[in-house]
């Protein structure tokens, strides 16, 4: 009852014509950014950071969350339309948008996609509201102890699940993060280190412009590199840019699955979009009667990969607002913009600020109802938007990446660091290294350091508390099976083990 | 077979496991040399360089991982096969973007006033990547004009957005 009347408050406070115009302008400004190939959210969402200082508080983070919600949606358009996923969360959807859009049906699909990622946020966005205070409250049992090994975990699980080919490549780039993190005065002593006499790095790095450099310059020069590709304008005359009800109604146990496991996905530190439209597909395909499609054309498929991805969304947000520990990328720039603008996310805030839990989910809530809307009003529009040459876009991204992190201090050092991360990410990105796990490395090095060196204070000096309380041996659990089934002759193993169990079960 | 290294082939992964590897150590050795605060009586356990000792250490055992698996995958795939299918875009375009959105970041801006530099950045960019689009001289022309005209609305919108809607004192 209580939630009901906090969210019935939030929602008052944000009905007013200001608040409108911002979710107008904001989502809009997503789906554009989310549409074009090579920008992603968290571009996105780090770019606007610094474009809100000015704003107060709400309205602030009511901005960098319709981005965020519009940008995911966003990459969905050019998933369909030209098989290039606009943001690497719409990987999924190409595989069955982009085959519909070839076949005449890019309005169908796009506003199936359209009511998926509705669907999906609001499936998260239940979520959010039922778990978010019960984590909290779990955390308010974390020691220094439970959050080394949260951090540790958020570095395993992102590098394990975001490698790709190799989820040492995944260790690799989130250990780099933490030695970014290193950089600069220490969190309990206020020591300098590694700062090499230079002034400018006492502060040590700062996440907008690292994260600026490594989404917003590397994704340029990505962009520049490859070769354009062509938009599929076919269309067939009985297309149709507004979803049929009984499509949904269909696919309705698709949505729920995928809006779930979407928003499981983005619990979990670091993982991201993409991997929740992956595993939401994946479980479509297993169930789905017309998996033969899958890959082909299907709508089911579209469904679940775009409800997928979307419900991550309020899913990520949920460990990054109690835990201060962020379930994607851009909800780790969305951790740097709350606390510039006075929010302290972490456990205590159902204690501090109750109230802000809900405000997100009617943010959320309003996000998903725009590109509800505008997702079908503008269908044609958006089309229009992928024809914009890239010659004109990339300049005018690149003077936002230059001006943007410098307005933050006024400091030509931040612009410094903003072309190092650009020049490294795109090297890394290149090798196959993924940048989830760099960015919440920087994110959790504070966390991690502070966190062993004042457990192991109160515990003078003894390691045993790390491996004996109960939260923290789950989390040594968890972290052993992950890093045991990054190694194939080990999971090679495990599957044959369940087979041959499955097998002896059958023939019972 | 080709004997060129693109950036994730095993070669490729092997030299930058020496790097990292290199990376570990010295970090290992940052966080051992690193001042201990004993006269400052701190706590042993919460000296400064034990994070940054621990994480060079990981790092070392990681880069050793991927430099023995890059080595025993370029092994094992010699003698085999090897298509190079070439980079999947153009380095021509990547070598100028970087370059000049480079000089542009760090030379231009801070050299000249900010809206006339990204005025230049945004004019050059837009004139060279549509330079071969069509070559006939008024189309050229045409295209000279639209860059010029784009570089000067691109770079007034910026900095009178930052300038006076954020209150951004530009560099």
């Amino acid at each position: 009852m209580e939630a009901i009347g906090a969210l019935v408050l939030a929602l008052q406070q944000f009905t007013t014509g200001e608040m409108l115009i911002h979710v107008v302008w904001a989502t809009l400004l997503g789906i554009l950014v989310g549409s074009l190939p090579g920008l992603t959210a968290t571009m996105g969402v780090a770019l606007l950071t610094t474009l809100t200082y000015t704003l107060e508080r709400d309205a602030a983070i009511l901005v960098l969350i319709c981005m965020y919600v519009g940008a995911i949606y966003g990459g969905s358009r050019s998933a369909i339309l030209l098989n290039i996923p606009g943001t690497p969360a719409s990987a999924a959807t190409s595989l069955d948008g982009f085959p519909l859009a070839q076949s005449g049906q890019a309005g169908y699909a796009m506003a199936i996609a359209t009511a998926g990622s509705a669907l999906g946020t609001l499936v998260g966005i239940m979520l959010l509201v039922l778990l978010a205070p019960l984590l909290a409250e779990a955390a308010l049992s974390f020691g220094s102890f439970e959050f080394f090994w949260l951090a540790v975990f958020g570095i395993i699980i992102s590098g394990q699940l975001t490698g790709g080919i190799s989820p040492l490549k995944g260790y690799i780039a989130g250990l780099l993060g933490l030695m970014v993190a290193m950089i600069g005065s220490e969190g309990i002593h206020a020591h300098i280190r590694f700062s090499f006499g230079v002034q400018e790095l006492n502060g040590g790095i700062g996440l907008i412009p690292a994260m600026v450099g490594a989404f917003g310059f590397a994704e340029v020069l990505d962009v520049m590199w490859r070769r354009s590709a062509r938009v599929i304008d076919k269309r067939q005359d009985e297309d149709r840019i507004l979803p049929k009800l009984i499509d949904i109604w269909r696919y309705r146990i698709t949505i729920a699955r995928s809006g779930i496991i979407g928003t499981m996905v983005g619990i979990i530190p670091g993982v991201g979009e993409d991997i929740g439209a992956w595993a939401s597909y994946a479980a479509a395909r297993r169930t789905s009667a017309e998996r033969d499609r899958f890959g082909k054309g299907s709508l089911e498929g579209l469904t679940a990969a775009e409800t997928g991805n979307s419900a991550v969304v309020p899913g990520a947000l949920i460990p990054a607002l109690t835990l201060a520990v962020p379930g994607s990328a851009p909800a780790a720039v969305l951790i740097a913009a709350l606390f510039i603008h006075g929010i302290r996310p972490g456990p205590m805030i159902m204690i501090e600020q109750p109230e802000f839990l809900y405000s997100v989910a009617v943010m959320l809530l309003f996000a998903t109802l725009a590109i509800a809307f505008f997702g079908l009003l503008l269908t044609r529009f958006f089309v229009m938007i992928l024809k914009v040459p890239r010659e004109i876009m990339m300049p005018l991204v690149f003077a936002l990446c230059v001006i943007g992190p410098y307005a933050l201090t006024q400091r030509t050092f931040e612009i410094w660091v903003m072309v190092g991360f650009g020049l490294a990410g795109f090297i890394l990105r290149q090798m196959k290294y993924p940048m989830a796990p760099l960015v919440l490395g920087i994110i959790l090095g504070d966390l991690l350091d502070k966190s062993l060196r004042r457990g192991l204070t109160l515990s003078d000096g003894d390691l045993t508390p790390f491996f004996t309380r109960p939260i923290s041996a789950s989390f040594i659990l968890v972290i052993l099976v992950s890093i045991a089934i990054g190694i194939p002759a080990v999971r090679r193993e495990v599957s044959n083990i369940l087979e041959r169990f499955l097998k002896r079960q059958l023939n019972r | 077979m080709t004997d060129v290294m693109t950036l994730d082939s095993a070669r490729a992964d092997q030299w930058t496991g020496i790097g990292l590897f290199l990376l570990g150590a010295s970090m290992l050795v940052g966080g051992f040399t690193m001042d201990r605060l004993e006269i400052r009586q701190i706590h042993p356990a919460s000296i400064p360089g034990l994070v940054p000792m621990i994480l060079g250490v990981v790092m070392m055992i990681c880069a050793a991982l991927l430099t023995l698996g890059a080595r025993q995958q370029s092994v094992s795939t010699t003698g085999a096969t090897q298509q190079f299918q070439g980079p999947v875009g153009s380095l021509k375009s990547l070598a100028f973007t970087a370059g000049y959105s480079v000089a542009y970041a760090l030379i231009l801006v801070g050299l000249l006033p900010f809206w006339f530099a990204t005025a230049i950045y945004i004019s050059v960019f837009y004139i060279h990547f549509s330079w071969q689009l069509d070559t006939s001289l008024p189309c050229r022309m045409k295209r000279v004009g639209l860059g010029v005209a784009f570089g000067i609305v691109g770079a007034l919108a910026i900095s009178t957005l930052f300038e006076h809607g954020f209150l951004v004192r530009l560099p």
